[in-house]
């Protein structure tokens, strides 16, 4: 048997790559904005709003196993919340981000309603049904007054003052220029925040009594009940919940371009099966898996945005794309979806545990007061 | 002390009477067998005193209270608990957490202090200790980090107790715990339900064809038929019982 390496979760190594890890990510995240190019920023800041959508999918398919093809209409609500709120009320952009959350709340938690008495294929065509009648409802000419239909909304984003202060750190500058000439690094920062707000949410309460309760209610939700778990408010929280985590790139995105139509692709349907395919790629019912997912899947649009024209395509892959005159981003995310659905059914995520499992075994804390569980859970071999 | 008291309870499915005004009763501390041939509704009486069905008619009082009016989620709290014939277990879970979902109604911790984590992780430590302790003690903390999928039935059987176990209750329900059990673990899981009985000071009501092991560890036995009362004693009684003899444990020649 080839070496393996034994590491004690809660131990010392453990913590040591806990540690090495978090560096890795915080130097990865002060290289994009000082050091990266603009489209990687802005990349970047794109595959954050992905990355918190698809989180937020997460916290009700993949934990919860509760299907929702409505959460493109989530999104939107943040964006026409942000929208409506700066544009036809004059509110400071930001200030609109709790008040998107809060309105996705009550709408999810409205949505939840049927969920609690129909479950798989029949949840799945009546959030569809709410996906698809959102961007419907926002060119409904009786609110056109509020939302301008099709035409949209304008003037939704940030304005930068050149009175702004730049915030230099000893001559360095991260956050970019807060006076509007180089505001990319600014909104990756903003992204970065919201990502990081709905990680711990889920985190919290993935990491706890109710996350068990709720992958209970996945598993076998009549069990649950047996068990306490309290199937009707549960389920409505977590509705609620995900559609205002949601809805909180939404809003974002509204600052973030500054235009906002009805029709733009993840305000339709289309926006709900790209969050869902980026769960599912990433690793669903994995914190991580939506963060991966969400990387590679924006890689792969940028990365082939211009294969359109196949002289952009590099020598070693233009046989197999240059017959096609649209852009294969796509495509190749699709296939990758298969593949991955046939070799690693749990994503990107679950492929890793897969390999890492291969080489090292980690030891769990022992569970109990008794010391008889701790000696028989050390392994065979060392 | 009168603990469960069934009275005249009856289920239809539709036109067919899965329970027929079936009244009995359960002391405290006791094992009470329930027995009698397949479709006599057995599950049927678990799965009304646990509120996943609703009875057309009756009363199911626990300690005075009416069941009936109680939600499904809140039984457990009341100190009642079940496992399932055909093994109701979160699969992708592992035995540890399976056993700590168990404990889901000793629990206070809700979306608002796991979101802000106060209290959050003592609560999981406590709750991991707590099932850990009661995986040892059936025999299962060699498997605790195990996922649940793919052991032995046997084992799983004896998960579901432990998964019970951990809600604290005083009312054990359990819907054949013997079954697919090899013929000389039988036994052994009797002294098991006995023992479980005495240390946590159960009352047990037991779904079970193994005879034998129904009428050594029983206090009181109650069989059924049609979903109708055909017997009520010691096991003794029910054993020499002519209804009995007829339609369910056949005649000793």
């Amino acid at each position: 048997m080839s070496a393996r390496i034994i590491i004690k979760s809660g131990g010392r190594a453990s913590w040591a790559i806990r540690a090495a890890a978090a560096a890795a990510v915080v130097a990865l995240l002060l290289w994009i904005p000082t050091r990266g190019s603009d489209s990687l920023i802005d990349t970047c800041t794109t595959a954050a709003m992905l990355m918190a959508a698809a989180m937020s999918l997460n916290l009700l398919l993949g934990y919860t196993g509760q299907i929702s093809l409505g959460h493109s209409a989530f999104f939107g609500i943040g964006v026409y919340t942000t929208a409506i709120a700066v544009t036809r009320w004059g509110w400071s952009p930001f200030v609109t981000l709790p008040v998107a959350f809060a309105v996705a709340f009550v709408v999810g938690l409205l949505v939840s309603l049927p969920a609690l008495r129909i479950k798989g294929v029949y949840l799945a065509l009546v959030t569809l049904a709410l996906g698809l009648v959102f961007p419907a409802f926002i060119k409904w000419p009786k609110i056109e007054w509020l939302t301008n239909g099709s035409r949209g909304l304008d003037q939704t984003g940030f304005k930068f003052s050149k009175d702004n202060p730049t915030y230099e750190l000893f001559g360095w500058n991260p956050w970019g220029n807060l006076r509007g000439q180089n505001v990319k690094p600014f909104y990756f920062w903003v992204g970065v925040l919201m990502v990081v707000f709905v990680y711990l949410v889920c985190r919290g309460v993935v990491k706890s009594r109710v996350g068990r309760s709720l992958v209970a209610i996945r598993d076998n939700s009549t069990a649950a009940a047996v068990m306490g778990v309290n199937l009707a408010v549960t389920k409505g929280i977590v509705f609620g919940l995900s559609a205002a985590m949601c809805a909180l790139p939404g809003s974002l995105s509204a600052i973030r371009t500054g235009t906002v139509t009805p029709d733009s692709a993840l305000l339709t349907v289309a926006g709900s099966i790209t969050f869902l395919v980026i769960m599912v790629v990433g690793g669903s019912g994995s914190l991580w898996g939506p963060v991966m997912g969400a990387i590679v899947y924006q890689f792969i649009i940028e990365r082939t945005g211009d294969w359109s024209d196949p002289d952009k395509i590099p020598g070693a892959v233009r046989p197999l794309f240059s017959w096609s005159d649209v852009a294969p981003g796509g495509g190749i995310f699709a296939m990758a979806l298969i593949l991955l659905m046939f070799f690693a059914p749990f994503g990107i995520v679950g492929l890793w545990h897969k390999l890492v499992a291969k080489v090292v075994t980690v030891v769990p804390k022992p569970a109990g007061t008794t010391s008889l569980v701790r000696e028989e859970t050390a392994p065979a071999e060392s | 002390m009168t603990l469960l008291d069934v009275q005249n309870v009856t289920v239809n499915f539709g036109g067919i009477v899965a329970l027929n005004g079936l009244s009995f009763s359960i002391e405290e501390g006791h094992i009470c067998g329930l027995i009698g041939p397949n479709g006599a509704g057995k599950t049927t009486m678990f799965n009304v005193v646990s509120r996943i069905y609703q009875p057309t008619s009756g009363s199911v009082l626990y300690r005075g209270t009416e069941l009936l009016s109680v939600p499904a989620h809140g039984i457990a709290r009341l100190g009642i608990a079940r496992t399932f014939q055909n093994l109701a277990l979160f699969p992708t879970m592992s035995l540890l957490e399976n056993v700590m979902v168990g404990a889901h109604s000793q629990g206070r911790i809700g979306f608002g202090r796991a979101i802000s984590r106060i209290g959050a992780a003592a609560d999981n430590r406590r709750t991991r200790d707590f099932a850990g302790d009661l995986l040892t003690q059936l025999g299962l903390g060699a498997l605790a980090f195990r996922p649940a999928a793919g052991l032995p039935f046997g084992t799983l059987k004896r998960l579901e107790i432990a998964r019970a176990l951990a809600s604290r209750p005083n009312l054990l329900l359990m819907d054949e715990p013997a079954a697919g059990l090899p013929h000389g673990e039988v036994d052994e899981l009797g002294l098991t339900i006995q023992g479980i009985r005495d240390q946590f000071q159960l009352t047990v009501l037991l779904v079970e064809h193994h005879m034998s092991m129904v009428m050594s560890i029983s206090d009181r036995v109650v069989a059924m038929e049609f979903g109708r009362k055909i017997a009520d004693g010691t096991p003794a009684e029910v054993q020499a019982d002519e209804a009995v003899i007829e339609s369910y444990l056949g005649s000793p020649t």
